[in-house]
């Protein structure tokens, strides 16, 4: 029970964190190169430790993102929903993979949710394509490694 | 009793289940058209939003907190020339508000004898920023005053130079602007030298608005003032917006297309009024 319970909190201030990352106020310098932090935190976990979220969990925290960024109510969390059921369909193989195929596997999903998002807007009719979407998308993916190595640590820091 | 491998995969089955994603996809789906509608839903969102208004508070308040500084601490010198600055405008204002309180009496009596619906007069609530949406292309804003305190979703908001935008949803104890930048905002406005009404569009630059809708032959100049129409009954009538900053006329184009600098800082927003329509007898 006790463990259950560290699971939990671990977990949700993973998420809140990354959240947190997403809205923050930053110089106007950073402010385009906002990396879509909530994705690549699910789609590790999705991957790599699946005891600890679910579908549900995931959809709740794109809610909770949307909400906050003022976007479509639904938009992040139908998105993240994919994301993680597409991560732990393929985790077997993932996990296995070197770093660079991985790597390669984390640009094919991103892209995937921003395609999705894409699709999303053009229905609601607010189409607008931003370069600097796909620029953080890139940049995700350069820096996944440093994001895993921090995550992995983490885990084995706050959890048994 | 020992697992099996089957088992073990099964444990986190149910979490990631097909059915489950089919769920919340479908869910997901009725939220997002029951937003964009905004037909049962805003009530749901309101409370969600209150909910995690604190948080928005304590994420921004660094950001604030900094900002209060800067302006606490700035020297001495800059207020004391400040003051005198603002004393000045002061006395000005008042020696030409003399005139208003006059012109107002005499506009009132003019429409009772018009015997015109009864003027619409306009009540002042002054809120802080408290955030700025993190999305590049959404120009929102968050404020500090929301339903609490009776402000009304599709208010204008402006600061001292001008319009800024409308209330587009309540947090209780926030609310959410739409500024006029935004893609999606669309102002009705009139042009002071001509009295042409017309609407100028959004285009994602804080600095620029767009007129898309006058034909080639209209008489527009560049510097012409613009103020708010009143048409749409959204925004209140004789607000100053923006002024015309170019007028290019494409050849073979049957419209001109007209860009337009606003008067008020959204960059750069600090204080800003919500400007609420009173019925006055």
């Amino acid at each position: 029970m006790n463990n259950q319970l560290r699971n939990l909190f671990f977990i949700w201030s993973m998420i809140l964190l990354s959240i947190i990352l997403t809205v923050i106020p930053v110089p106007d310098l950073l402010d385009q190169y906002r990396l879509p932090w909530l994705k690549m935190t699910v789609i590790f976990f999705s991957i790599f430790n699946i005891s600890l979220i679910g579908i549900i969990s995931v959809w709740f925290s794109g809610l909770i993102l949307d909400i906050m960024t003022g976007g479509l109510m639904g938009e992040n969390a139908l998105i993240l929903a994919v994301l993680s059921y597409l991560s732990y369909r393929f985790r077997f193989q993932i996990r296995v993979y070197p770093m660079w195929q991985i790597m390669l596997i984390v640009l094919m999903l991103l892209s995937l949710g921003e395609l999705i998002s894409l699709w999303i807007n053009g229905v609601s009719g607010t189409m607008s394509f931003n370069i600097y979407d796909w620029i953080n998308v890139g940049i995700a993916v350069l820096v996944w490694p440093i994001f895993m190595r921090v995550l992995e640590k983490m885990q084995s820091l706050f959890l048994e | 009793m020992p697992l099996y491998p089957q088992q073990r995969i099964n444990r986190f089955e149910k979490n990631f289940s097909a059915y489950r994603l089919i769920i919340v996809v479908i869910i997901s789906c009725v939220l997002m058209y029951q937003d964009y509608q905004k037909n049962y839903l805003p009530a749901l969102r309101v409370y969600l939003s209150a909910s995690l208004y604190p948080v928005q508070y304590l994420i921004n308040l660094p950001k604030n907190f900094i900002q209060k500084l800067n302006t606490n601490f700035s020297e001495r010198k800059k207020i004391l020339q400040e003051n005198k600055v603002l004393k000045k405008d002061n006395f000005e204002l008042r020696s030409q508000i003399q005139q208003v309180y006059k012109l107002e009496s005499e506009n009132k009596r003019l429409y009772d004898l018009l015997d015109s619906q009864p003027k619409k007069d306009n009540s002042y609530i002054f809120a802080d920023i408290i955030a700025v949406s993190p999305i590049a292309e959404k120009h929102q804003i968050v404020i500090n005053k929301g339903s609490r305190d009776n402000v009304v979703i599709g208010s204008a908001v402006a600061d001292s130079n001008g319009i800024l935008g409308h209330i587009i949803r309540d947090q209780i104890f926030g609310s959410e602007v739409l500024l006029i930048s935004d893609r999606e905002h669309a102002i009705p406005i009139e042009i002071v030298r001509t009295s042409l009404r017309s609407i100028a569009v959004g285009i994602g630059n804080y600095n620029e608005l767009r007129i898309n809708t006058l034909p080639t032959n209209t008489d527009v100049k560049t510097g012409d003032v613009l103020i708010t129409s009143g048409l749409g009954g959204r925004y209140p009538e004789g607000f100053p917006v923006g002024t015309i900053k170019d007028v290019i006329n494409n050849p073979g184009e049957s419209f001109l297309e007209i860009s337009v600098t606003p008067f008020g800082n959204l960059k750069t927003i600090n204080e800003i009024w919500v400007i609420q329509p009173t019925e006055v007898n």
